[in-house]
């Protein structure tokens, strides 16, 4: 006997995405999951964010680790609030990891939470976590052809951040390829071309971020 | 390595199907991948082998199909089966496309007795 099902096999996490989603809406607070491989900048990315925007408005951070909470500790000067879920080997959190990790904070004093996603660029990009955007990191060393090889990612994101451009001189990274892949893949998705560790390009993701929290 | 979480959630949805029906085995599952999720299916057919041993899925086959990447031009309609990493029209070579075949991880149906 054959039984029709006809369902997402994701159900279960698209159902409490959409739970964090309506209470992170209710509490006006605005959830952003980034997303890049091992080392691309993400901590940097936060730590740069956070010594922008800290005094400015409330910022709450959710590390997802395989094993550790090296990302965390990097991220305690700014007196935040931080948890860290450690996903003991799996490659991406999800909703009920998110859902779980909301309950310690206090979402009245929170205005913007960024998700540091487990450094991998396919799996985290089929979780939905509740955010209101993705946004994609790459960095210059890993190759210019990520988003024609992973277009999931760089459909779904909202902003694609370009790491380490002041590495491309000791690098075979060629701009213009990545630029055009990214073209290929996602006309329209903008894309910030940055250092976080000298700076270059930093003002307009912090000018796009404000936006996005002002919306 | 979401193949493992994948086998996971659809083994539960398998169960709780085939408690409801009563099936003291299942010998079939009818699976859906879209190509936009860079399932390998030979390592999701290890994955789910290892989630349903020992179960009333034990021994089913698992029937995946493959679905390509389809989209659908927003400016002129054109609806077209994605062959590269071009995605737009081509037709009016429009970069306002919607994926409308290709993101599925969807299970059709399991058979049993």
């Amino acid at each position: 006997m054959e039984i029709k099902i006809m369902k997402n096999i994701l159900d279960r996490n698209q159902d409490k995405a959409r739970e964090v989603r309506e209470l992170l809406l209710s509490k006006k607070v605005l959830m952003v999951n980034l997303i890049s491989s091992p080392g691309a900048g993400k901590t940097t990315l936060l730590e740069r964010t956070c010594s922008r925007f800290c005094d400015e408005m409330k910022i709450g951070v959710i590390e997802g680790d395989i094993t550790t909470d090296r990302d965390a500790q990097r991220l305690k000067k700014y007196n935040i609030p931080i948890v860290v879920i450690n996903t003991e080997g799996g490659c991406h959190l999800d909703s009920h990891s998110i859902s779980k990790a909301l309950d310690s904070f206090d979402l009245d004093n929170v205005n913007v939470l960024f998700v540091e996603n487990v450094g991998n660029l396919i799996c985290p990009s089929q979780f939905d976590l509740g955010e209101n955007f993705k946004v994609a990191m790459v960095s210059t060393p890993e190759g210019d052809d990520k988003p024609g090889k992973y277009p999931m990612l760089f459909r779904e994101a909202r902003a694609v951040l370009l790491n380490k451009t002041d590495l491309i001189p000791y690098t075979n990274f060629d701009l213009d390829c990545f630029r055009l892949d990214l073209q290929h893949v996602n006309a329209r998705i903008p894309l910030f071309e940055i250092s976080c560790i000298k700076g270059d390009g930093l003002s307009e993701w912090y000018n796009w971020m404000g936006e996005q929290i002002r919306i | 390595m979401h193949e493992i979480r994948i086998a996971k959630d659809l083994f539960n949805i398998i169960l709780a199907v085939a408690e409801n029906a009563k099936l003291s085995k299942v010998t079939k599952v009818n699976i859906t991948f879209g190509k936009m999720v860079q399932i390998v299916p030979e390592i999701f057919e290890f994955a789910f082998r290892e989630t349903v041993r020992d179960s009333v899925a034990n021994d089913a086959a698992l029937d995946i199909e493959i679905a390509g990447i389809r989209l659908k031009c927003r400016n002129c309609g054109h609806d077209f089966q994605l062959d590269d990493n071009l995605f737009a029209c081509r037709i009016c070579n429009s970069y306002e496309t919607d994926i409308i075949q290709g993101n599925e991880l969807f299970i059709k149906s399991i058979e049993g007795e």
